[in-house]
């Protein structure tokens, strides 16, 4: 690529992110202007990927080359999907919306139960004392116990007196203590892309860092 | 002058926060960056894998996700390829820019390591439609699945690596770079779990609340946790880059916010017994 089109696409970049980042101050048509651009472009060039990686060639290679027609079965459930904008026909498109949910519910029925309900339980199978290391065993402890806690907590069906309410409580504090790690961890994140910006505009645009 | 803090209007603390990152990046003070455990067994993972092993490489995440995972996925590649891994590295994707991300870190190293060929240590497969029935497919057959041809619109026939790789299931080792869905549940539920390959990740930070059950059940075997943990693992691969060089900025941004968060308690208490007490 050109020096000319790298210094171009710089300062595009340099442009863009000051727009993006001044809405923080004052929304202004420039903003706008910048949003757009990038919903755009986002959405422009996954069409265009989908397209010339994946639709061009299985209908090119597969399809008319090879001959395996069965393609044109999720040809035509894909192209009912856009029946919906056309009203005497729109309930044409309820095949391809069910045939995903059913596929959808076959995964996750099939799939789902070990991953995500087997493994996590088994995880919680720990060693309350006698692991040699004092903190591992006040770890496994607090861990057993606000996991226990926080289900008992979503117990709708019996009310929050009692052992079962002090119980909800403690499971209600571990929640708390794990949205406020949940939202630390969210500003981290926000802060790290905030700094990679900073990072180029201040290295790459104007050259001040290395 | 409580009551004041508490209106204070948030475009001053955003100017703050601005100036304090800017002054933090022009001149860095050199904080200790100390790797924690889940980065370390990223390290030892990949350290531990014979030379010429294959490590399949999820670029799930968009240029979004640059600044947390591209310094893990350049120090990923530098562990394998430095001087007798020649760790062999096949990336592909169910995000649309797994293609493109996967490019910018091979050109970034393209440099560093010249004597590394493509199709030979390297394979760029990009980005396929499918979400989590891609990766299902690419257990049966990867150059199937992938339409035979790569990124780059290449023929994965000719390929000599892609020869030999033929299903998701030969991997040595899936490493997933992941900003959200899909991502490293898909994986589990249909790659690693079923197949017991093992599974290491670089997330962003915000992600991370939500993969650590899945960390401490030991369906993922390592964790770079954001930005944080690329700098850990940057030093541990001992290769500092832009993760280490933004670490004193995030450092001195978050004891900012920290500060205004205890003044603006504070305030709220004090006005609040002032507005009872009158």
């Amino acid at each position: 690529m050109s020096e000319t089109m790298v210094t171009v696409g710089t300062w595009l970049q340099a442009f863009f992110t000051i727009v993006l980042v001044s809405a923080v101050f004052k929304d202004n048509p420039l903003y706008r202007f910048a949003e757009h651009t990038y919903v755009g472009l986002f959405a422009g060039y996954g069409v265009a990927l989908t397209y010339f990686n994946y639709i061009r060639p299985n209908v090119t290679k597969n399809l008319l080359t090879d001959g395996e027609w069965s393609l044109l079965i999720p040809i035509i459930l894909g192209l009912l999907i856009y029946t919906r904008y056309v009203k005497p026909v729109a309930w044409l498109s309820r095949y391809t919306i069910c045939f995903q949910l059913g596929i959808g519910s076959g995964y996750v029925l099939a799939k789902d139960f070990k991953p995500y309900f087997v493994d996590q339980i088994r995880a919680t199978f720990l060693p309350l004392w006698g692991t040699g290391d004092w903190w591992k065993d006040v770890s496994n402890i607090l861990f057993v116990v606000g996991t226990v806690c926080s289900l008992v907590y979503f117990l709708f069906t019996i009310q929050k007196k009692g052992v079962q309410g002090k119980v909800s409580l403690v499971g209600r504090y571990t929640m708390m203590i794990a949205f406020g790690a949940a939202f630390g961890n969210t500003v981290m994140a926000r802060v790290s892309l905030f700094l990679g910006r900073m990072q180029f505009l201040l290295g790459d645009w104007l050259g001040l860092i290395k | 002058m409580w009551e004041k803090l508490t209106n204070i209007d948030r475009r001053w603390l955003y100017a703050l926060m601005i100036l304090v990152i800017a002054l933090a990046l022009i001149n860095p003070v050199g904080l200790a960056i100390i790797p924690s455990a889940e980065t370390k067994n990223v390290y030892d993972i990949i350290e531990s894998l014979p030379p010429g092993s294959i490590v399949w490489m999820g670029m799930e995440f968009s240029a979004g996700g640059i600044p947390e995972l591209m310094p893990a996925i350049l120090s990923m590649i530098r562990q394998g390829w430095k001087e007798g891994r020649d760790l062999r590295f096949v990336c592909a994707g169910m995000w649309q820019m797994a293609g493109d991300m996967a490019d910018q870190a091979f050109t970034t190293l393209k440099d560093e390591f010249p004597n590394k060929q493509y199709g030979v240590d390297w394979v760029n497969i990009g980005y396929k439609p499918g979400g989590e029935v891609l990766l299902q497919q690419y257990q049966n057959n990867i150059i199937e699945t992938a339409l035979g041809v790569d990124f780059y619109g290449n023929d994965l026939n000719t390929l000599p690596l892609m020869k030999e790789f033929t299903s998701l299931k030969q991997a040595d080792l899936i490493a997933i770079f992941c900003t959200g869905t899909p991502g490293e549940k898909e994986y589990i539920k249909h790659v690693t779990s079923p197949n017991n390959i093992p599974l290491i990740e670089s997330a962003i930070s915000v992600s991370i609340p939500e993969i650590m059950p899945f960390v401490q059940a030991g369906q993922i075997k390592g964790l770079i946790a954001g930005m944080k943990g690329a700098a850990e693992y940057e030093v541990l691969v001992g290769a500092p880059g832009s993760a280490t060089a933004g670490m004193d900025a995030q450092s001195f941004s978050h004891a900012l916010i920290i500060i205004f968060m205890i003044l603006g308690n504070i305030g709220y208490v004090l006005t609040k017994n002032k507005k009872q007490a009158s």
